[in-house]
């Protein structure tokens, strides 16, 4: 069993996640806040929203492909994090990271607009007429109300990037330890014919998935079947 | 039962005239293709090489050939689970003997496959590298950051790889700068988007106008590594036996043979 695969996955997601949710809350948070007030800014709202959408519809090789192209040293881009990070970002963890964020973004990035959407206009009105900068809306009003959204945008994020494997495959190039994730030993496994390794490998990885994930949603029953009665005089409180 | 008849009576309204015809004309080719055609499964490296020797067999035999390029590995997975392909050409004799052993494959008149031609290994770097251009003394090179090659567990031409630069006694320093991609296409890529310093890929990547454009190979002596031996079988299963035969025939025609070695392939006759 190649155990250094298995938590190189977890850290990978990890991080990843990570790094997802404090993107995407404030990015959401402002298309969200943008999209009650109707501003001049609706065009940019859109482009934005389908840019974080976009990885979605891009086959993860291919996105992976531009990524290899657009990180390596024949772009100015992928130059500049050269000489910041001191190595390139393709072939490493680092580059890994990238690749997952962009890969993930779009499942972070929709739970959390659909929460915070959900989130009373009513309320949000009232804030903004008291003079509350979008700042404040986010921390007070769209985060402790949307909360159970962060639980569904940090699982989803997390497990998309246990499970990818497309941009890894393009961007990793197999290194033990760095960039041989558990998805790409999986492959490599079924590739070269060794299926009973790859039926041990895939079934640790559905246990473990399952067992996390029942984990998540046996906590998320709790606080909602007590939610309506401690919800209503917090908001009231506040308000 | 009437609203519904009714709903799709509307639906047929709000379809633009030409739907019809353009469904039909659509569809059409389906209907006419009688003849079925020669499905060909091909390892990675006869990409460049196989189209238009492909165009010649359809001009002279009327036989339409359809082939895909993968990784030999992978094809014989899928052949193994009942792709429908009827020929195999492989860019080694393991697999495609693998197929055989397990009836799922023959060789005509043998229990072997048929060598078809001989790949050629080469090491490729971008013409604008920082680094002298390919040679051994490249490989070498202490600044050589990243070498890129074909995983060795499933690609022929990674196998190669590792086999010559174990005959140079560098595989152990080379190791860990050594990243493994999926097949030599991919290896090339890793090079030619620059994030691999030097690759070891076959002499027909290196050929096609992309990378004899935008870098330059260097041969890696034939002693150095086992000879990578290319070998077709027919899909047990195939009805189209005869397709497949006369294929294989053309394929080792001398005019064809002499073609493989314009490409970058070493004729087996």
């Amino acid at each position: 069993m190649d155990w250094q695969a298995f938590f190189l996955t977890l850290r990978l997601a990890t991080v990843t996640t990570a790094i997802l949710l404090a993107v995407a809350i404030p990015l959401s948070a402002w298309l969200v806040l943008g999209r009650a007030r109707q501003s001049a800014a609706t065009g940019w709202l859109a482009a934005v929203e389908a840019l974080a959408t976009l990885p979605l519809v891009l086959p993860p090789t291919v996105l992976g492909f531009f990524l290899l192209v657009l990180l390596g040293p024949r772009t100015a881009f992928g130059r500049g994090i050269a000489a910041l990070l001191g190595h390139p970002l393709a072939f490493s963890f680092d580059g890994l990271v990238v690749g997952s964020v962009i890969y993930s973004l779009p499942f972070a990035v929709q739970p959390l607009v659909a929460g915070f959407a959900a989130v009373p206009s009513p309320l949000l009105d009232a804030a903004r007429i008291l003079g509350a900068s979008p700042a404040r809306m986010t921390a007070s009003l769209l985060v402790p109300l949307a909360r159970r959204s962060f639980l569904t945008a940090g699982v989803l994020a997390f497990l998309h990037t246990v499970g990818e494997f497309g941009v890894v495959l393009m961007l990793g190039g197999d290194i033990p330890g760095s960039t041989r994730t558990f998805s790409i030993l999986l492959y490599n496994q079924v590739e070269n014919f060794d299926y009973r390794a790859a039926e041990r490998t895939s079934a640790i990885l559905l246990c473990l998935s399952v067992l996390a994930l029942a984990l998540i949603y046996f906590r998320a029953q709790g606080p909602r079947a007590q939610q309506p009665k401690t919800q209503e005089p917090g908001a009231r409180g506040r308000a | 039962m009437r609203r519904i008849l009714l709903r799709s009576k509307s639906w047929r309204a709000s379809l633009p005239t030409p739907f019809f015809p353009f469904l039909f004309a659509l569809l059409l080719p389906c209907a006419t293709a009688a003849q079925t055609p020669l499905r060909v499964a091909a390892a990675a490296d006869l990409e460049p090489v196989l189209p238009p020797i492909l165009a010649q067999f359809e001009q002279q035999t009327g036989v339409h050939v359809d082939a895909t390029y993968q990784a030999s590995a992978m094809l014989t997975t899928q052949i193994e689970n009942g792709a429908p392909f009827d020929l195999f050409l492989s860019a080694d004799m393991g697999f495609p003997q693998r197929l055989i052993d397990a009836h799922v494959a023959d060789a005509p008149d043998s229990s072997t496959p048929v060598p078809y031609a001989y790949g050629t290994l080469v090491l490729w770097a971008r013409k604008d590298s920082h680094l002298p251009p390919p040679s051994l003394a490249l490989l070498s090179n202490p600044d050589l950051k990243r070498l890129a090659i074909a995983n060795p567990d499933r690609a022929p031409y990674g196998r190669a790889a590792v086999a010559a630069l174990t005959s140079l006694k560098l595989y152990d320093t080379l190791k860990p700068r050594i990243v493994t991609a999926e097949n030599i296409a991919q290896a090339a890529q890793f090079v030619d988007s620059g994030n691999a310093d030097a690759g070891l890929i076959s002499l027909t990547s290196a050929f096609t106008p992309r990378l004899s454009s935008s870098g330059s190979y260097f041969v890696v002596p034939r002693d150095l590594y086992p000879p990578i031996e290319q070998g077709a079988v027919i899909v047990s299963k195939s009805t189209q036996r005869d397709a497949a035969h006369k294929f294989l025939e053309f394929l080792l025609s001398p005019a064809v043979q002499a073609q493989l070695a314009k490409s970058g392939l070493t004729p087996v006759r």
